[in-house]
């Protein structure tokens, strides 16, 4: 019970402390806005949605949204809009066809050709040891003998 | 044994230009979509001192079709591009004043700002005011300043992104004049 104190206290004060993510901007328009917002870049900035970004750019297209949300228009249709003005990039999940499958197996494909080098480097590992003719007694002594030096 | 480490060989050096390639890519280099078709249609309320000469609304449709259109994106915020660029474009408008439309369009600033920048580089052009950058939007706009070269038959033929220079400007719009 000792123990926990420290890890109580700072619980409490980690929730003490705790906020809203700060990287918002009041959130003015509806709930829905953001959500389409988040989904799109803000064109001048780097790395930022139009969601989470305060600049003017950003502020205007989620008025736009929420203009078009009003006149009913779904969030294909709105997101189709900002398509059709600045392409694809501005989408921060690229539709799955033509070469964009390859940005969403790349992650796969890598963690499969790493699989293989592994796979291929304890396959090696092991035949060497095999070939070595050596009994896991007489391994295990030999590196024992080792550490010592 | 061997054909397995060439293909390591390959596949590491593949990677290594992936990366160098993808380092020396200009984040701010992106092809405009709307290049190739026509430029979309705007209304806007040119700023005070152009309203005795353009009325007090601009309809970019009066125009599309019938001169080639230099349209520059611009706001007294941003500096030094738009403050670079100032100058080269009301020389250029001075010259091309009987075959090219210029077209300013002020983005998301404050009209007595605008106001100041247009007296500041005396220009001469027509100025519209835009303080949402809705117009900004439509032309996939990502920043100012940025400059859109409309030819005669309406269809934009090319964007340019950043401060422009005057032999940039000068080879567009011959392009556009064509």
């Amino acid at each position: 019970m000792k123990r926990l104190w420290p890890f109580l206290l700072l619980l409490s004060l980690g929730l003490a402390f705790a906020q809203t993510p700060t990287g918002q901007p009041p959130p003015d328009l509806d709930p829905e806005v953001f959500k389409i917002a988040n989904q799109l870049r803000c064109p001048v900035c780097q790395g930022e949605s139009a969601g989470e970004s305060n600049a003017g750019v950003s502020q205007e297209m989620r008025r736009q949204i929420a203009e078009m949300l009003k006149e009913g228009k779904s969030e294909e249709a709105i997101k189709r809009y900002f398509v059709e003005r600045y392409g694809e990039w501005i989408l921060y999940a690229p539709p799955k066809r033509g070469i964009n499958w390859l940005l969403w197996a790349a992650p796969a494909l890598g963690l499969l050709l790493i699989g293989f080098g592994l796979w291929r480097y304890l396959a090696e590992a092991k035949r060497r040891e095999a070939e070595l003719g050596l009994s896991p007694e007489e391994l295990k002594a030999l590196e024992a003998e080792l550490e010592e030096e | 044994m061997k054909l397995s480490r060439l293909f390591w060989l390959f596949l590491i050096l593949f990677l290594g230009w992936l990366f160098y390639w993808g380092m020396h890519r200009n984040p701010g280099e992106l092809k405009s979509v709307l290049v190739g078709r026509p430029a979309p249609d705007f209304t806007l309320p040119p700023l005070p001192p152009f309203r005795e000469a353009y009325g007090e609304t601009f309809r970019l449709a009066d125009y599309l079709g019938k001169t080639p259109i230099v349209l520059n994106f611009w706001a007294s915020w941003c500096y030094p591009a738009c403050y670079e660029e100032a100058p080269i474009l009301e020389a250029a408008w001075e010259r091309h004043k009987g075959e090219v439309l210029f077209l300013g369009i002020n983005t998301q600033d404050k009209e007595e700002k605008a106001l100041e920048f247009v007296a500041r580089f005396g220009l001469t052009f027509p100025n519209l005011y835009d303080p949402r950058g809705k117009v900004g939007i439509d032309y996939g706009m990502y920043g100012v300043p940025e400059t859109f070269f409309i030819d005669r038959q309406g269809i934009v033929r090319y964007r340019h992104a950043g401060a422009i220079d005057a032999g940039t400007l000068e080879k567009r719009i011959r392009e556009v004049l064509r």
